[in-house]
């Protein structure tokens, strides 16, 4: 109403219409984050019983018999880190004396055949080291149809029917065992719970990126998630990853259809999470939020650039979600989980129009040289005020709406005494909100170009290709920023340009917008050091729990990633084609590779796989023949995937590149076999 | 009795009819394959590679178009496979890549690298623990599989079906026939308005 008013003295027109519509709508988003935090510091200020482990006593509860499978669902990841993750979780639960209600499952998904050598190799170490064969398991499907949600389904229906439960974990996920034994429980005393979201606490960040965002996961998540808790209740979300799921009502309800029309809004369900939860909910089960059970970690991006690319799937998924957003028989708090997924991107090409739409008001004010008709404003408190107050005052609340969380989130950790001390004291953590707002306040103008160019793009069904990243040990490199930010400069100068024409004044309004873009180089780059992760860590800011007094299953996950850091283990992987070398020429990678092949020809629907591939035939031989005769670069890489997944040939080609004479193989495995009898063992 | 292994060359320089060069070649094919077994001792490790030297020297006569590095290869092959028939007891005859698949797991499994080193190649009795690991490894990547089907609940997408379904509408054909009968309607007027008079005075004047 202030806004409308403010619009109102200088004169009603259409592109003010506009531009009230674009207010509304954005503070009305802005309202919403603002009210959960609220909401969520009273609600932690005088607790509650609404919540799923208040609900019912659980803790005594017996899981004897009750069997659950924790699942790793991964992609071309770093096998290292994922495998180790998962060493943390499984060392965890045996810590519990509970091992024997859980098995650990790796889905590989992965299509880089050096992923994938490297995947099954670590793995068969990771088991022989815990002793734990028959314990955790490992499947890489031939085809990844359906990306992830189709490697969960191919999961679910080779070996579903075997665990009440299973646990969703993703490739960076760490779970405590107490944790995971406390889901169990929690499902077993409320047998019409579907599914518990746990809320995953960002940790590890080294880079000063990823310690700030790490940081205010820590320190803004609780209040918000009580918030959010306290509306959803029992009609809670997936996020995808640690949660707890109940099998069968899954494997009843939530196969995703596939949405009509053409990509990018047609075709495959991309975040399938929410739209599982919504099923869930449809049929009548339960999902919670698990907000208070600690022990649910997750890694996040690293750099801003990273961090755009995970923004852009997941822009592209919830923009999807419109297509649901009115299927018949969804519950409406679905609804509007979906459409706050929508408004999480959409409300970025809308701040933009906003500013535009402003700017186009205040140049045609100028240009066109007609002035303001100062009109009385119509509530009787601001009569006497100025335009210029009265705007200021709107201001004003916009600020408050925006920081109001960020302060109560504050008091809440100033009234907590040992939670305080895990932030590195108030004095800190108050440095690090500070310090977390002036680099939020340059991050989002840039979250609002990209997101506004991922929904155009979308919209338009244009693919934007994204190349791997270039990152050097310390961080993003000055040339790869400058590719990815010059846009982003340009439009930061070309706009102060035109603001200063304008106005001098309205330009230093728009500071903390321009500047943010037009240093978004150094920006981009500075803060994806390490260096400078390290320093602020050094002067106490951005401090996390997990980093004052990080749990048991952290220390062991960044011990082992240290030693595997300063032992060079990853030169090799540098090399070309050194995952086919390895399940080659390696006596033990190749027995393993080829038994998991034997083993997996026992699946009707894999034997089905291997056939469409061709395996077992000759043309697949003759490949193989070709391979050591030519050396992998004569084969493309489909060739080379079918040879690798055809046990015959993958025996017969171990046998001949160490029996035949050098001469009759390509020079390349002449200089492997030289690198395999030379290695340090 | 196998006569013994001429260790040393003959007048010529030459072990069973090849060169010392051909021979030290052999040896270095057949020590990187132990090498990549992970047999880190060196004394071990000579002494494998010397027995398999020593078969390929018996066969080398009677192979005279072969290499010393092919004979050599080949006999570490069958060493190593009838060393596995032997302690995981199982024929070697037609199952030679499944029996070398199962043997190589076994010892990895067995830890023959870290533990039973000395034991490989060797021939038997072993050590009662020893061939247990060997012959009661078992690798599993997956639990007995219990096959069901997942099928996707159809999911009425109310308004939005509509909207999808736009993206089907054959608009070119729309648009060719609805153009189609505005010009019919434009002909059919023209005509009505004093165009058939014309036409009919246009064929007229042109006989």
């Amino acid at each position: 109403m202030l806004f409308a008013d403010l619009l109102w003295r200088t004169g009603w027109s259409a592109s003010r219409t506009v531009l009230l519509v674009l207010f509304i709508s954005l503070f009305l988003l802005t309202a919403i984050g603002c009210m959960h935090g609220v909401y969520g510091f009273f609600i932690r200020l005088f607790g509650t019983q609404r919540r799923i482990t208040a609900l019912k006593e659980f803790k005594s509860h017996k899981i004897d018999g009750v069997s659950t499978a924790i699942i790793f669902p991964i992609y071309n990841e770093d096998s290292f880190r994922v495998l180790e993750g998962l060493r943390a979780t499984y060392e965890s639960i045996e810590r519990t004396g509970q091992l024997d209600r859980f098995d650990f499952f790796i889905l590989s998904d992965s299509t880089n055949p050096d992923r994938w050598v490297e995947e099954e190799a670590r793995w068969s170490e990771l088991v022989r080291d815990l002793d734990a064969l028959g314990k955790i398991y490992y499947r890489r499907r031939l085809f990844n149809e359906e990306r992830k949600s189709g490697n969960v389904r191919d999961f679910l229906n080779t070996w579903g029917k075997r665990y009440r439960y299973f646990v969703c974990c993703d490739a960076d996920s760490v779970m405590r065992g107490e944790t995971l034994v406390d889901l169990v429980k929690l499902m077993e005393v409320h047998p019409t719970v579907g599914l518990i979201q746990t809320v995953p606490a960002l940790v590890n960040a080294e880079s000063l990126f990823g310690r700030i965002q790490q940081f205010a996961n820590r320190l803004y998540a609780p209040v918000f998630i009580a918030g959010l808790n306290y509306w959803a209740l029992d009609f809670g979300n997936y996020w995808g990853h640690n949660a707890i799921i109940r099998t069968e009502p899954f494997m009843q309800f939530c196969d995703l259809p596939q949405l009509p029309g053409r990509k990018p809004f047609g075709g495959q369900i991309l975040s399938h999470d929410f739209v599982e939860a919504a099923l869930m909910l449809r049929e009548n089960w339960q999902v919670w939020l698990a907000y208070d059970l600690a022990g649910s970690y997750e890694e996040a991006p690293q750099a801003l650039i990273e961090n755009a690319q995970r923004e852009r799937r997941w822009c592209q998924g919830n923009l999807q979600h419109s297509l649901v957003l009115f299927a018949k028989g969804l519950r409406g708090v679905s609804r509007m989980h979906l459409l706050l997924g929508i408004f999480g991107y959409v409300a970025s090409p809308l701040w933009l129009a906003f500013m535009l739409t402003f700017n186009w008001i205040y140049c045609y004010q100028k240009y066109t040289g007609l002035s303001d008709i100062p009109v009385e404003s119509f509530n009787p408190y601001l009569k006497a005020w100025s335009g210029t107050a009265h705007a200021f005052l709107i201001f004003v609340i916009c600020m408050v709406v925006i920081m109001l969380p960020k302060f109560l989130s504050l008091v809440d950790l100033a009234r907590d005494w040992p939670r305080r001390k895990e932030f590195g004291g108030l004095l800190n953590a108050t440095g690090g909100v500070i310090g977390e707002t002036l680099f939020s306040t340059l991050h989002a103008p840039l979250l609002m170009l990209w997101h506004t160019r991922f929904v155009l793009t979308n919209l338009a069904g244009i693919s934007v290709g994204w190349t791997t990243q270039r990152r050097s040990a310390a961080g993003t490199d000055w040339l790869y920023a400058l590719q990815r930010h010059w846009g982003h400069t340009l439009i930061g100068l070309a706009w102060g340009w035109f603001t200063w024409q304008l106005d001098p004044g309205l330009f230093w309004w728009f500071t903390p917008v321009l500047v943010g873009m037009v240093f978004s180089v150094p920006l981009s780059v500075l803060t994806s050091r390490r260096s400078l992760g390290a320093r602020a860590k050094a002067a106490g800011l951005f401090l996390t729990p997990e980093e004052t007094r990080p749990p048991m299953e952290l220390i062991s996950l960044r011990s082992r990633m240290k030693i595997h850091e300063l032992t060079g283990d990853e030169v090799p992987r540098r090399r070309v084609h050194v995952g086919l070398a390895a399940a080659v020429l390696d006596p033990y990678v190749n027995a393993v590779h080829v038994s998991l092949l034997r083993e997996k020809q026992l699946n009707p629907v894999y034997a089905e796989h291997f056939l469409r591939i061709g395996a077992g035939t000759d043309a697949v031989r003759e490949l193989g023949e070709k391979l050591l005769s030519g050396g992998p670069e004569k084969l493309n890489p489909d060739e080379r995937m079918m040879v690798m997944a055809d046990q015959g040939v993958m025996v017969w080609l171990h046998q001949q590149a160490w029996v035949r004479p050098e001469e009759k193989l390509a020079p390349w495995w002449r200089a492997m076999i030289r690198d395999f009898s030379h290695r340090e063992n | 009795m196998e006569p013994a292994l001429k260790i040393l060359p003959d007048v010529s320089g030459e072990i069973a009819g090849r060169t010392l060069e051909e021979w030290n070649a052999a040896y270095v094919k057949v020590e990187n394959y132990f090498h990549s077994l992970r047999i880190q001792n060196k004394p071990l490790l000579g002494q494998l590679v010397l027995r398999v030297l020593e078969r390929a020297q018996r066969r080398a006569p009677a192979a005279p178009n072969r290499t010393a590095t092919e004979l050599a290869a080949e006999e570490m092959d069958r060493i190593v496979t009838e060393w596995f028939a032997e302690v995981l007891q199982t024929s070697p005859v037609g199952s030679e890549h499944t029996l070398s698949t199962r043997g190589r797991l076994a010892l990895l499994l067995a830890d023959m690298p870290g533990k039973w080193q000395d034991q490989f190649l060797r021939p038997g009795p072993w050590p009662q623990e020893f061939v247990e690991a060997m012959r009661e490894s078992f690798f599993r990547a997956g639990p007995d599989f219990q096959l069901s089907k997942m099928t996707p609940r159809p999911l009425d997408l109310g308004p939005i079906t509509t909207l999808t379904n736009l993206g089907k509408i054959p608009y070119v054909r729309i648009v060719l026939a609805w153009t189609g009968y505005a010009l019919l309607l434009i002909a059919l007027f023209w005509l009505s308005h004093g165009g058939f008079k014309r036409v009919i005075d246009w064929f007229q004047q042109n006989g």
